[in-house]
């Protein structure tokens, strides 16, 4: 059936538990190589169940958190196959895609009636761009913050943790550009449906206080660029907060008059 | 504390600050070299520390001038008050850069070691917002004394406010002078965010937001302000009609005796009937007859577009565990008419909800005061404007639903925005900038962010 995400989901997290057990256990190119295809084959396959949803609900699927959840699985397993191609290092992409199946085991736990209704203030070209560009930005600062939680416990010294920083620093940039453009269309959807381009709704609020987190990240690292266990540590404290800003927010007792909470 | 720290060092400070306006820097020698650590305080050049001590000064004196003022909702001069001190706030700025562009203070307040100090009170600040419910009135008095509900309009976040715009201004002169291309991309995220902050906080005060009630047939040139006191406007609105498009309405099963919608795994149980056959939990629904407008003469319903009518369904439900059978009518019921439940058995009953609005819309002829006059359909996301005013649909009587002959809308007026959107795009350049240039060097993004 159309709508059958369990099949989906588990299929997808098959190809994507082979690509990780490949990657981590075969030094062969060959073996690396059909970890990378098994990878993107996961991938395709949540795509083919977006659009078909997207299609089947007559609506962008991007209404629900689960929804977001979905599109983060997708974006987050194709950034990390594409860090792992740029920089070469295996456990990228074994991060990135541990990080997605848990986002879509959870998905699996909570299943979605999927809604056809989509309510007048969403439904604007606004729409699409602005979920679009978060959540990319989300998936791209959410493999930055892999890296920083990885130095958090291996404890790299020296040379060995110049590489990953510098990774996650590129990661950085492009999350945070992405970031400010999601932000910034926002601001511009919510002057034509609200009148208003920011409001501080309890969402706007804590989407404001995660840009400003990934702006000290880039501020440090410009002026302290030494200081490489300190920034790892802003950067883990910044994903936290991007967290609550993403799920966190439906269920602060101050946002409860939010008019921006995700629908469950 | 810090603070207390800060008034013991005053004359420190007055000696570092003014000490350099008469001698050149390069007769201190141990500027350039002193260690950061060893550093006295207040001694140049000035580091995170001194950023730190200024920021949390600025922040514990703002909330001593909110208790002092016994928790005042500060409110911004408007036009033409706001213009000239954003003028003069500007011509300070850049004759003050200009003159002293060698001074170790300039310098500094040009420099990461204020601006992250800054960034991160202002982060506070925010949190606290996120935390504490905003423009509510709390219970807690602390919360009120210091403004925590309405952080927004209290002297703190104004003070770290100028602050921050200081900063980003002092910085921008400095990346522009001498001017170079390589700094692009600087320029667009500081300057562009420098517009943003400068005419959200000056503008404010002069932005008008009204809500008018408009009545089918009806002409209206009063609307309520955000404290309810009526005004007259420039322009007149006449509500020629009023529309909603609905969805299909949702069936979905209750519990006899709770009334409440059953669930599984904490979601509601609910289609959307859209379908001539399909399943909803243990039952398997088909649909006979689906009227959208009807009402009912002697248990059945007829189709009608009568005032007041409302959906109704005939359908066919079987339980798919004993597979026993139940038929009947459904209705979502409307502000005149009763809603109709279908009981299955002796635990659940089936209901149709109030369809919900796809959109809304009012047609409206509007007249402004040099006699203009122009008719438009507003709907949500899809605002009006004319002279200035853009007017939006904000809502309708929810009560009575698509009957609804009362139609809300919103008129706004904020002569800034011109302002503040050339800061938005400049910042989404700059953002794209970041996006194309951007690649760090030894952690440094030297000439894009």
């Amino acid at each position: 059936m159309w709508l059958n995400f369990p099949v989906f989901a588990s299929f997808a997290i098959l190809l994507w538990l082979g690509a990780t057990g490949l990657f981590l256990s075969s030094a062969s190119k060959m073996l690396n190589r059909l970890a990378g295809g098994l990878s993107v084959l996961g991938t395709a396959v949540l795509l083919v169940f977006v659009v078909q949803l997207w299609m089947a609900i007559d609506r962008p699927p991007m209404r629900t958190l689960g929804e977001t959840r979905l599109w983060y699985a997708i974006f987050l397993s194709g950034i990390g196959l594409a860090a792992y191609y740029r920089w070469k290092y295996k456990w990228v992409v074994c991060y990135s895609l541990t990080l997605a199946m848990m986002f879509l085991s959870f998905n699996l736990n909570h299943p979605e009636t999927y809604d056809k209704t989509l309510m007048p203030a969403l439904q604007s070209p606004w729409f699409v761009p602005h979920v679009i560009v978060y959540i990319f930005a989300y998936a791209l600062l959410g493999a930055s913050s892999l890296i920083a939680i990885r130095n958090l416990f291996v404890k790299p010294s020296g040379k060995t943790i110049n590489a990953p920083v510098h990774m996650a620093d590129n990661l950085v940039y492009l999350g945070f550009s992405f970031l400010t453009l999601g932000l910034l269309f926002g601001a511009l959807w919510a002057k034509e449906a609200w009148g208003h381009y920011w409001t501080w709704d309890p969402k706007e609020t804590w989407a404001f206080i995660t840009w400003m987190f990934y702006l000290v990240y880039i501020h440090y690292r410009f002026r302290n660029p030494a200081e490489h266990n300190k920034a790892m540590m802003v950067l883990a404290v910044a994903f936290v907060v991007l967290l609550i800003c993403w799920f966190g927010v439906n269920y602060l007792p101050s946002a409860q008059n939010s008019v921006h909470i995700y629908s469950e | 504390m810090p603070d207390l720290n800060c008034l013991k060092d005053l004359s420190e400070v007055t000696h570092q600050i003014f000490y350099p306006l008469f001698v050149s820097s390069r007769t201190n020698p141990h500027s350039a070299m002193s260690n950061e650590s060893s550093r006295k305080t207040w001694k140049n050049p000035w580091s995170y520390r001194e950023g730190a001590i200024i920021t949390v000064a600025m922040i514990v004196l703002g909330f001593a001038m909110q208790i002092v003022s016994s928790g005042t909702v500060l409110r911004l001069a408007g036009f033409p008050w706001n213009l000239i001190s954003g003028i003069v706030f500007l011509g300070l700025l850049v004759t003050v850069f200009f003159f002293l562009k060698k001074h170790p203070l300039i310098k500094w307040l040009g420099s990461v070691k204020a601006a992250l100090p800054a960034i991160l009170g202002f982060t506070f600040l925010v949190l606290l917002m996120g935390f504490v419910k905003q423009d509510e009135q709390s219970k807690n008095s602390m919360v009120q004394l210091l403004g925590l509900n309405h952080l927004v309009k209290t002297w703190p976040f104004i003070l770290i406010n100028v602050y921050l715009l200081i900063l980003i201004g002092i910085v921008t002169l400095k990346r522009l002078t001498p001017f170079n291309l390589k700094n692009a991309g600087f320029f667009l995220n500081h300057f562009g965010l420098f517009l943003v902050l400068f005419s959200t906080a000056l503008g404010s005060s002069d932005i008008r937001n009204l809500n008018m009630d408009c009545y089918e047939n009806q002409t209206e040139s009063h609307a309520t302000d955000e404290n309810g006191i009526l005004t007259e406007l420039p322009l007149t609105i006449k509500l020629l009609n009023f529309e909603i498009e609905d969805f299909r309405p949702k069936v979905a099963i209750i519990d006899n005796k709770t009334g409440e919608i059953v669930t599984d795994n904490g979601h509601q149980i609910f289609q959307l009937l859209d379908r001539d056959a399909f399943d909803l939990s243990n039952y398997h629904l088909e649909v006979d007859t689906f009227f959208a407008l009807s009402e009912p003469v002697d248990q059945k319903y007829f189709e009608t577009t009568a005032i007041g009518s409302a959906p109704s369904a005939k359908v066919k439900v079987t339980n798919l565990m004993d597979k026993s059978l139940t038929s009947g009518w459904i209705c979502s019921g409307s502000f005149n008419l009763n809603p109709e439940a279908l009981r299955l058995d002796e635990n659940h009953s089936l209901i149709l909800l109030p369809a919900e609005p796809k959109k809304f819309s009012s047609e409206v002829s509007i007249m402004t005061s040099n006699g203009k006059s122009q008719t438009a359909v507003i709907e949500v996301n899809r605002p009006f404007k004319i002279d200035g005013w853009t007017i939006y649909q904000l809502g309708y009587n929810t009560e009575m639903g698509r009957w609804s002959d009362r139609s809300v809308l919103q008129l706004v007026r904020d002569p800034w925005l011109p302002v503040v959107y050339s800061g938005i795009f400049l910042m989404m350049a700059g953002a794209i900038f970041l996006f194309v240039f951007g690649k760090p060097k030894n952690g440094g993004v030297e000439n894009v962010a």
